[in-house]
C-alpha cells in the first residue's frame, strides 16, 4: 500500500485544510466504502421492498448470512494472499502472483459456490432463490479474494470505482428485474447478484492490468499458508469475533433478540468510520515512512546510535497513532452517545434501544482499538502476539456475551468488557514490542538452525 | 566434558574419542596447516614430530568447516597417536521455504523464551566482554570461558548476548554499520563457542603452533587440565590477520556512501576491521597469558609479541634449523671472478636462475615478485621459477599467471609446482622472497645450506637472517639483500646487481652457508625443543 501512502502524504503535505480533509476522506473511502455501499444497497432494498410483494425477508436473511460467512471464511485467505502479494512485490517477483491467484480464484469460486449451496439448504430457501444464492456466494467470496490482491496492486480509485459502479447497479438491477419479471425474492437476488458480478468483473480487470504478461506457473501459494498460518488464524478469529456475539444472542435469546441486537451493533459500527480513516491515513503515511526509514537506515549501514533513534521515532509514531485513534474514537463515540436517542429513532429502532446502543458504540470503539493493535503487531511481524489479541477477543466476546445473556444482563455489556480487556492486553503487547524493537529485529534472525 | 547442546550446533568431527584416548606426551594444536597444507609451518611441525621419536604426539587441527581441509599432505609419523579435527564453522545450509521459515521462527521463539528464563548470567558472555571489550586476558577470563555455559542459540538469540553486541557497538565500534556488526559479531563468536564446546584432548602438555583459535583452544585445555602450555609463533598471528583484514573484501567499509580509506598508510581503518583486529589480539593475549613458554624465531618478532601483550620473561628465541648435508655445500659458481673485477660488470656465461620458493598465496606477495622480475628482465637475462603449491588459493594463483602472461614473460617466468628441496636448490642461483609477513623462513635456511644468496623483504626474522643477529653473526657478512615490502623496483635492482656481480653472489652464498652452519642447524633447534618438552611434561 506504499503507493496510496505517498498520495496521502502529498495531500497532507499541501498544508491546507482541504488537503488534509481530502486525505482523511480518502481513508474513509478506502477503508469503509465497500461495506458502506453494500450496506446502503441492502438498506435501500429493505426500504423499497416494504411496498413490494416478494419474500424479501428471506432474501435479506440469506444475504446477511452470506456476507457473514464469506467475510469470516475469506479473511484467512485475504490475509495470506495479500501477504504473499506484498512479499512478491518486495522481492520483485511479481510474475509469481498471477498463477497462484488464478488457481486460488478457481478454488474460491468452487468452494464458496458449495458453501452457498450449503447455506441455501440450511436456510431452507426455495429452489428459485437457491439457484441464484449459490453463485452469488461464489461471487462475493471471489470479490474478497480480488480485494486482497487489488489492495496492494491497484489504485484505490479503481477499487472504489468497482464498488461504486457495482453497488448502484445491484440496486437498480434488483428493482428492474423484480418489476420487469415479478419473481419475488429471486428477482431481487438475481438483480443484486448481477450488480455484484459487475463489481467482481471490474476488480478482476484491475488486478489483471496490474499483473505482468509473463507469469511463473511454478509459483505456489500453499507454502505461504503454512508460513503465515498464525496471521490467517488471527484474521479468522477477529472476523468470527465480530459475529460471535450475534450468534450467542441468537442461540441464547432467539432470532428476534438477535435481529434487534445485530441492528444495534450494525448502526453502532458506523461510529468507527472516523477512527478507521485516522488509522489508515496515519499508518500509511507517517508510520509507514518511519518504519521504512528504520529498515532503510539499517540496510544502508547506520550505526547503532542512529538505529536507536529511528526505533525511538517508530515507537513515538506508534504511540501517536494509538493516542490519536483513541482521541478520534472518543470524540466520535461521545457524539454518538449524545445523539443516541435520535439515531435510534432515525433507524427505526425502539426507544429502549438507546442505552444498549450507547454500550454497543463503546464496544465498537474498543474493537477498533484492538484492530489497530493487531495491525501494529503485524507490522512488527509479531504474529503470535497478534493471534493472542484476536484469540482473546473471540474468546472474551463469546464467553462474556454468553454470560451476560445467561444472567439476564445486556449481552452488549459482555461485548464491551471483552473488547476493553483485549484492548488493554494489546496495549501491553505493543508497548513491550516497542521497547525491544532493535533487539527483536536482530536476535530473531535465523542462523544455522535447521 | 563440555556439554554440547543440539546436534545442529556441534561439528567436531573428531577422528576418535578424546575422552578415552591415551594421553599423548604433547598435544600439538595447529590452525589450518598440518597435515592438510604443505610447506611453511606444516613442514616445521612435521620436522619437530619426526625429530622427537621418543615422544608421542596428538595433533589437533583447527579448520574452517568440515570438508574444506582436503586430504592430508603428509604421512603422519609413527609417534603421532591421534589426529583430531575441530571446525569453527558449520557448512552452509540450504535456503528455507515458507514452511521451513515458519518452523524456524517457532524454534527461535521457544529458544528465546528458554534463554530469557535462564537464572544465572552466562560466565562465558562476561568472559567474552572482558576479553574483547575490556582487553583483559587473565586466568579468571580463561576460567569464565572454560565454563562453557553459553550455548550457540543463547549467543544468537538471547537478550544478554545482544547486550554484549550493543556494548561492543558502543565501546569498540561506535561508527560501524550495525547490521554488518551484528553479522560480524556472530561470525566472530560462534566459532569461539564451538571451540569452547569441543571435547578436551588429554595430554601431558599442550603446544600451540600459533596463537589465534588454536592458541585459544590450547589455553582452554591447559586451564581445564592444569597441564602446561607452550606457544610457538613463526609469524605473529595477530599481525598476519591484520594484513589479511586490510585486503579483505568481505568487510564493508562504506557507510552512507562514503568509503573509508583502506591504504596501508592510512591512519584510520574501518570499525569492522578494527573489531576483527582487536579480537585476534585478544586471542593472542589469552594464549600468551596462559603459556609457560612463548617461543619466537627472532628479536623482531619478540618485540611485536611484547607489544601485543606477551610477558617478556616468558619469551625465548629458538631459531628454526635445517639439516646440513655431510660437509658444506659448495657455492653455485665454482669460478668466482677475480677481486679486481668486482666493480666491473661481469656477465655470467648463462642466465641467472632465480627461484621463488613457497606457497602461491597472497601473503607471499607473488605479484611483487613477478613485477620485480619483469623490471629486472629489462636489464638482465633471468630464468625464473615459481616453486611451490598453488592449490591453496587458486584464484590468486590464476591472477599471478595472468599477470605473467599479460607482461609477456611466460617464457622467462615459469610455475613449476612443488618439488623436493634436493631438486629445488641445486638448480638455482638465487632465492627471492617478497612476503608481506614471515616468521623465520625455512626457505632462506635451505638456500643457505645450498650456498645460495637470498633477496628477502624486511619482515619477520629476514633481516637478521641476512645481515646477522649478534655481533659475531654480523661479522660473517651479508648473505643477501633486504628490501622493503611491496617494492618491486628495489627487488629488481637487487636481482640485477646479483646477476651482474657474480663474485658478490658467490660471497653472499658463502656467508649464508657459514651462517646456517653456525646458528641455524636443525639439531640445535630440536635439542632446545626436547629440553622444553621434557620440562613441560615433567612439570607437576
Amino acid at each position: 500500500m506504499a503507493g496510496i501512502g505517498w498520495k496521502l502524504q502529498r495531500m497532507i503535505d499541501h498544508g491546507s485544510l482541504a488537503g488534509t480533509i481530502a486525505a482523511y476522506l480518502t481513508g474513509v473511502a478506502v477503508t469503509s466504502a465497500p461495506w458502506l455501499l453494500t450496506t446502503a444497497v441492502l438498506t435501500s432494498l429493505r426500504l423499497i421492498s416494504r411496498h413490494a410483494t416478494g419474500d424479501f425477508v428471506g432474501v435479506e436473511r440469506f444475504l446477511t448470512v452470506v456476507y457473514a460467512v464469506t467475510v469470516v471464511l475469506s479473511a484467512p485467505i485475504h490475509v495470506v494472499v495479500s501477504r504473499y502479494t506484498a512479499d512478491r512485490l518486495y522481492d520483485r517477483h511479481i510474475e509469481r502472483i498471477a498463477a497462484p491467484l488464478r488457481r486460488a480464484t478457481a478454488l474460491t469460486v468452487v468452494g464458496f459456490a458449495l458453501i452457498g449451496a450449503g447455506l441455501v439448504w440450511a436456510l431452507h430457501l426455495p429452489l428459485a432463490l437457491a439457484l441464484v444464492g449459490a453463485p452469488l456466494t461464489a461471487v462475493i467470496g471471489a470479490q474478497w479474494l480480488m480485494l486482497s490482491v487489488g489492495g496492494g496492486m491497484m489504485s484505490p480509485i479503481l477499487l472504489l470505482r468497482a464498488f461504486g459502479v457495482g453497488a448502484p447497479l445491484s440496486l437498480i438491477a434488483a428493482l428492474a428485474v423484480e418489476r420487469a419479471a415479478p419473481a419475488g425474492g429471486a428477482g431481487y437476488l438475481f438483480g443484486f447478484a448481477a450488480g455484484q458480478l459487475v463489481t467482481l468483473g471490474l476488480l478482476v480487470r484491475g488486478v489483471a492490468r496490474a499483473l505482468p504478461a509473463a507469469t511463473d506457473d511454478s509459483a505456489r501459494l500453499f507454502p505461504a499458508f503454512v508460513e503465515y498460518r498464525l496471521l490467517a488464524w488471527s484474521a479468522f478469529a477477529y472476523y468470527v469475533s465480530i459475529w460471535a456475539d450475534k450468534i450467542v444472542v441468537y442461540v441464547v435469546r432467539g432470532a428476534d433478540a438477535a435481529a434487534f441486537y445485530a441492528a444495534i451493533a450494525a448502526v453502532a459500527w458506523f461510529s468507527v468510520i472516523p477512527a478507521f480513516a485516522w488509522i489508515y491515513v496515519q499508518v500509511e503515511t507517517a508510520f509507514y515512512q518511519r518504519f521504512r526509514n528504520f529498515y532503510a537506515e539499517l540496510e544502508g549501514g547506520a550505526p547503532l546510535r542512529e538505529l536507536k533513534q529511528h526505533a525511538e521515532r517508530i515507537s513515538e509514531e506508534a504511540k501517536h497513532i494509538l493516542r490519536g485513534a483513541a482521541a478520534v474514537q472518543v470524540g466520535s463515540t461521545t457524539l454518538v452517545i449524545a445523539a443516541a436517542p435520535r439515531i435510534v429513532h432515525a433507524v427505526g429502532l425502539s426507544p429502549d434501544a438507546g442505552p444498549l446502543f450507547r454500550l454497543a458504540s463503546l464496544g465498537a470503539g474498543m474493537q477498533v482499538f484492538c484492530l489497530l493493535e493487531v495491525l501494529l503487531l503485524t507490522y512488527f511481524d509479531l504474529r503470535r502476539d497478534a493471534l493472542a489479541i484476536c484469540g482473546c477477543l473471540l474468546i472474551g466476546v463469546t464467553a462474556l456475551t454468553c454470560l451476560c445473556s445467561a444472567i439476564g444482563w445486556p449481552p452488549v455489556l459482555g461485548h464491551l468488557v471483552a473488547c476493553a480487556i483485549t484492548a488493554l492486553l494489546g496495549l501491553v503487547l505493543v508497548r513491550r514490542r516497542l521497547q525491544t524493537l532493535v533487539l527483536d529485529t536482530f536476535q530473531s534472525q535465523p542462523f544455522g538452525v535447521a | 566434558m563440555a556439554a554440547v547442546d543440539g546436534a545442529a550446533y556441534a561439528s567436531f568431527g573428531l577422528s576418535d574419542d578424546p575422552e578415552i584416548a591415551e594421553p599423548a606426551d604433547v598435544c600439538l594444536l595447529v590452525e589450518g596447516t598440518y597435515p592438510f597444507v604443505a610447506g611453511g609451518v606444516s613442514s616445521w611441525v612435521h620436522d619437530v614430530i619426526q625429530g622427537h621419536p621418543e615422544l608421542s604426539f596428538a595433533v589437533l587441527y583447527v579448520g574452517s568447516y568440515p570438508g574444506a581441509q582436503g586430504e592430508p599432505r603428509y604421512q603422519l609419523p609413527s609417534n603421532v597417536v591421534a589426529l583430531h579435527r575441530v571446525f569453527c564453522q558449520e557448512s552452509a545450509l540450504a535456503p528455507l521455504d515458507g514452511a521451513g521459515r515458519s518452523a524456524l521462527r517457532e524454534q527461535i521463539r521457544t529458544l528465546r523464551a528458554a534463554i530469557d528464563a535462564r537464572p544465572e548470567p552466562s560466565r562465558v558472555l562476561a568472559g567474552l566482554q572482558r576479553m574483547h571489550v575490556d582487553g583483559e586476558a587473565g586466568t579468571d577470563v580463561l576460567a569464565a570461558l572454560a565454563s562453557n555455559d553459553l550455548t550457540l542459540p543463547e549467543l544468537l538469540h538471547g537478550r544478554p548476548s545482544f547486550q554484549l553486541l550493543t556494548t561492543i557497538a558502543e565501546r569498540v565500534a561506535p561508527d560501524a554499520p550495525f547490521l554488518d556488526l551484528f553479522w560480524h559479531y556472530r561470525a566472530i563468536f560462534a566459532p569461539v563457542l564451538r571451540l569452547l564446546a569441543a571435547p578436551t584432548v588429554q595430554a601431558r602438555c599442550y603446544h600451540a603452533v600459533a596463537t589465534g583459535y588454536a592458541g585459544l583452544l590450547a589455553a582452554l585445555w591447559s586451564h581445564r587440565t592444569g597441564r602446561p602450555l607452550m606457544v610457538t609463533e613463526h609469524g605473529i598471528y595477530a599481525r598476519e590477520r591484520d594484513m589479511e583484514l586490510a585486503r579483505a573484501d568481505w568487510i564493508r567499509d562504506e557507510v552512507g556512501g562514503v568509503s573509508e580509506p583502506r591504504s596501508t598508510w592510512a591512519p584510520r581503518i574501518s570499525p569492522l576491521r578494527r573489531l576483527w583486529s582487536s579480537f585476534f589480539r585478544a586471542l593472542s593475549r589469552i594464549a600468551y597469558v596462559q603459556a609457560r613458554h612463548i617461543i619466537t624465531l627472532s628479536d623482531a618478532n619478540r618485540v611485536k609479541q611484547i607489544v601485543d601483550g606477551a610477558p617478556p620473561a616468558k619469551i625465548e628465541i629458538v631459531p628454526n634449523g635445517v639439516a646440513l648435508q655431510s660437509g658444506p655445500q659448495p657455492p653455485r659458481d665454482p669460478e668466482p671472478p677475480a677481486p679486481d673485477q668486482r666493480s666491473v660488470i661481469a656477465l655470467p656465461s648463462r642466465r641467472m636462475r632465480v627461484g621463488f620458493v613457497g606457497r602461491v598465496v597472497p601473503i607471499k606477495d607473488l605479484v611483487t615478485f613477478v613485477r620485480a622480475c619483469d623490471i629486472a628482465l629489462n636489464s638482465v637475462d633471468l630464468d625464473v621459477r615459481v616453486i611451490g603449491p598453488a592449490e591453496e588459493d587458486p584464484g590468486y594463483a590464476a591472477r599471478c599467471r595472468q599477470l605473467v602472461a599479460r607482461l609477456g614473460r611466460s617464457s622467462s617466468i615459469q610455475f613449476v609446482g612443488p618439488m623436493p628441496p634436493a631438486r629445488i636448490y641445486g638448480d638455482l642461483d638465487l632465492v627471492v622472497l617478497t612476503s608481506f609477513s614471515e616468521g623465520q623462513p625455512l626457505v632462506i635456511l635451505e638456500a643457505y645450506a645450498w650456498g645460495l644468496p637470498v633477496i628477502a623483504t624486511d619482515v619477520g626474522a629476514c633481516r637478521e637472517m641476512i645481515e646477522g643477529r649478534s655481533d659475531d653473526d654480523r661479522r660473517i657478512g651479508p648473505s643477501g639483500v633486504v628490501t622493503r615490502v611491496a617494492a618491486p623496483k628495489e627487488t629488481a635492482a637487487a636481482m640485477v646487481r646479483l646477476a651482474r656481480d657474480v663474485r658478490l653472489r658467490w660471497q653472499m652464498g658463502a656467508a649464508g652457508h657459514q651462517r646456517v652452519t653456525a646458528y641455524y642447524q636443525r639439531k640445535d633447534m630440536l635439542a632446545r625443543y626436547r629440553a622444553l618438552y621434557e620440562g613441560l611434561i615433567e612439570a607437576p
